[in-house]
């Protein structure tokens, strides 16, 4: 699972609010896949990350050069968007939880798929 | 090229310089004794013995007893031939080990020629004896009889000349089919779209008259109980077949016998419980199936060339055993097959209820009616099975359709998709410059995507765990037909199009139940007609032929037991209320023939996933398993409708492409 999915899940468990994502992420297997550098499209991506949880995950994962936000003219800045590049694309978890910080549900990431499956009552409305 | 003069082994230790020849036979020749050792668990051993494994003559690579034992004989006394079927080897006995010594030198490296006029080069060992299993006794299956010569030679003639395949000439389907063999029905047609006659329909002339006497002989002398009033006359060249079945219940009565002429055949006799039985039914002979035999067990032909059959029993009928040393190959001619039946009238009420389409019905799970009734249905007839067929299903799931390929390409650059129902993950990777994400409810499936290094997660169609509003597109490819109420189908929807930024569109595949759409059948039903009937058993490994392309295919061209027809009354599929069905049971399809309900029951026959070495199913299930999933199929306008009751979004597109309903959705 790499970073950028980790932008979107959110659990729908009844009763959490926005408060719910983002889910918080905890690796103990993280592998780094080398990926051809397409700055076009890694620059589309930019306009779609959540930074804050980008940040948090980064952290968890140790991650360094990491950019803290979108700069001015990221578009054609070469070392942001490699760096972007890196961190969105190049880092997967293999094995780690992602945890819902409002109800404290653990989903399991397990040979790099996050399980977000619910149980009948948890998703009753 | 005999072996080199020298009789030399990996033991032998020698001064004496190998030529290149004589290098590459020993490689080869050790080789093969590897190969037995590690396949086979065959000992071979370096020192001279009475016995020998023949590596490569085997009626398993198409060698037989006729051109081996010749060849063996000349070296000395042959105690013993044992040809183990299907077995790329055999074993020889010699009474001295002289002899065997003397064969050992002469015949390895002995260049023959198979029956199919193929070199084979056979490679020679000593073995301590022959190993082989030693199958136990086997029985007819029950009800099953076998009577010899119940035609004369002339009669055959006769009767092989009086059937006028001629006629057909205008049917495209006999035309085209020197790949299938050729049919004709009297009495009745027989249906191959749901294995049925129509009993309102009889054809005009009944039985050719040339069968009267003949019939009237078969009932005096008690070969036959009743007067058969439908026959179907099969034509099978070498290489034809046909896939095992059971003949459908609820069309024909107990008694069904064929006629075998032009040449013998051996048909295949399969119990639920997995035993097989192979039947030698000779020329001119008539088999006779009742009981346990017409009801039970399946019968069919495996489309191929040779037979093994018992060398000294010729062409006697009955059981072929499993007594090795005197199995050989039969090539096959063309036979013809004259099958007489009884048409039934009236629902069968035979002891096997779970193989019957009159039965059957009783133990179906009904429709349900409220959403926990649903959870449960797809609970256990689409994520269990889906979690248990995982490797099968991935294997027949490999060509990507055009026009969805289409509605991906033409995406901008960077946009985020989600493909819910990502399954294993056939589209995830169409299209590079989008970053797609897949979901699905099978843990099997999406496993599958991440060994392919897809980014998947394992969530509900019905609770999607992405947030609101963050997808450019989304995909749901025969997904939301797998969904047990109106309710829940449009709850599907709603979840798609939340995930959606506003601008953003969905594309919708829904299986259609009109699988004949402005006069064209669909590659679904397609598959069935070309073949003339029972699909050729086709293995779902041989990946190249797009059978998944187009139409929602469950199954790759299998066999189709022959399952109930459904008596469903039509309101249920005008999606009325459940309740107004006095009997709402799901009926069984029957595959690759049209839909008659709405709401069904669709087998699955399991085939084992191939070539990975774990099962990818929990359980492990076996092969020739047949699950039941559930769909909706949907009519005409009906998921355009349901569309229409979501606030916020506009439909684009709506269109039929290969048997299934589409929609393009946009967020406004």
């Amino acid at each position: 699972m790499k970073p950028l999915p980790h932008n979107l899940p959110s659990p729908h468990v009844r009763g959490v609010g926005p408060r719910g994502f983002p889910l918080r992420l905890q690796a103990t297997e993280v592998r780094i896949n080398p990926v051809e550098f397409n700055p076009d499209f890694v620059a589309r991506m930019i306009p779609k990350v959540e930074w804050a949880a980008l940040l948090e995950a980064a952290d968890t994962l140790h991650l360094v050069e990491v950019p803290k936000g979108p700069i001015e003219g990221y578009e054609h800045d070469e070392k942001f968007l490699r760096q972007m590049h890196h961190v969105l694309l190049e880092v997967d978890v293999l094995e780690g939880t992602l945890q819902c910080p409002e109800s404290g549900r653990l989903f399991p990431i397990s040979r790099g798929i996050p399980n977000m499956l619910l149980s009948d009552e948890e998703t009753e409305t | 090229m005999a072996a080199p003069s020298t009789v030399m082994d990996s033991n032998h230790h020698s001064n004496y310089k190998l030529t290149k020849t004589e290098k590459k036979f020993l490689r080869k020749q050790i080789k093969a004794r590897h190969t037995l050792l590690r396949h086979e668990g065959v000992e071979t051993v370096s020192y001279a013995t009475q016995s020998l494994v023949v590596a490569n003559g085997g009626l398993g690579n198409g060698v037989g007893r006729s051109q081996l034992r010749p060849a063996l004989e000349k070296c000395g006394l042959v105690d013993g031939l044992l040809m183990p079927p299907n077995k790329p080897y055999s074993f020889v006995r010699y009474r001295t080990a002289e002899e065997a010594r003397k064969a050992y030198v002469a015949l390895n490296g002995k260049e023959i020629v198979g029956d199919l006029g193929q070199k084979i080069i056979l490679y020679l060992n000593f073995v301590e004896k022959a190993q082989w299993k030693e199958l136990g006794l086997q029985a007819l299956p029950p009800g099953l009889m076998v009577v010899e010569e119940i035609i004369s030679s002339e009669d055959e003639k006769m009767l092989l000349e009086s059937v006028n395949w001629a006629e057909d000439i205008e049917d495209q389907n006999v035309q085209k089919s020197l790949k299938h063999r050729r049919v004709k029905h009297f009495g009745y047609e027989f249906h191959y779209e749901n294995n049925n006659v129509d009993k309102d329909k009889p054809l005009p002339g009944g039985l050719p008259d040339i069968w009267d006497s003949i019939l009237e002989k078969w009932l005096k002398e008690g070969f036959i109980k009743h007067k058969p009033d439908q026959l179907t006359v099969n034509q099978y060249e070498p290489g034809h077949g046909i896939p095992a079945h059971i003949d459908t219940h609820s069309a024909f009565e107990d008694e069904i016998v064929s006629l075998s002429l032009g040449s013998e055949i051996v048909m295949d006799f399969k119990h639920p419980d997995g035993v097989t039985v192979p039947v030698m039914l000779p020329r001119r002979s008539l088999l006779v199936m009742t009981g346990e035999s017409r009801y039970l067990w399946t019968h069919g032909i495996t489309p191929r060339k040779f037979d093994t059959v018992q060398a000294s029993k010729g062409h006697k009928g009955g059981i072929i055993t499993s007594d090795v040393g005197d199995l050989t190959l039969s090539k096959r001619g063309i036979r013809t097959s004259f099958t007489f039946r009884k048409v039934r009238q009236t629902p069968c009420n035979c002891s096997y209820p779970l193989v019957c389409d009159s039965q059957t019905q009783q133990s179906s799970p009904l429709l349900p009616g409220s959403a926990r009734e649903a959870s449960q249905l797809e609970r256990e007839h689409v994520h269990r099975v889906y979690e248990e067929i995982a490797g099968h299903f991935s294997s027949t799931r490999h060509t990507p359709w055009p026009r969805i390929v289409d509605f991906l390409k033409a995406l901008p650059s960077g946009s985020l998709v989600a493909d819910v129902g990502c399954g294993n993950g056939k589209y995830l990777g169409i299209n590079q410059d989008l970053y797609m994400i897949g979901c699905d409810r099978s843990r099997s499936l999406v496993d599958i995507c991440g060994e392919r290094r897809f980014q998947a997660l394992v969530g509900d169609a019905l609770a999607l765990p992405l947030r609101s509003g963050s997808c450019d597109a989304c995909l749901s490819v025969a997904v939301i037909h797998h969904l047990a109420t109106a309710e829940r189908r449009v709850a599907a929807l709603r979840e798609l199009v939340r995930l959606l930024r506003p601008g953003g569109t969905a594309l919708i595949y829904v299986w259609a139940m009109e699988q004949e759409y402005n006069k064209k059948k669909s590659k679904y039903l397609r598959e069935n007609r070309v073949s003339q009937g029972k699909e050729e058993e086709t293995d779902s490994d041989a990946a190249a032929v797009p059978k998944s392309l187009g139409g929602q295919v469950p199954d790759v061209g299998d066999q189709d037991a022959p399952c109930c027809v459904p008596a469903i009354p039509d309101c249920l599929g005008e999606g009325g209320n459940a309740s107004d069905v006095t009997d709402a049971r799901l009926p069984v399809h029957t595959n690759r023939t049209s839909f008659h309900a709405q709401d069904l029951l669709v087998p699955w026959h399991h085939k084992g996933s191939p070539g990975k070495d774990k099962p990818v199913g929990a359980a492990g299930s076996a092969p020739g398993a047949v699950f039941h999933r559930y769909y909706h199929v949907f009519r005409e306008g009906e998921l355009e409708a349901a569309c229409r009751t979501l606030s916020g979004v506009r439909l684009l597109q709506s269109y039929y492409d290969q048997g299934n309903w589409c929609v393009v959705l946009q967020k406004v």
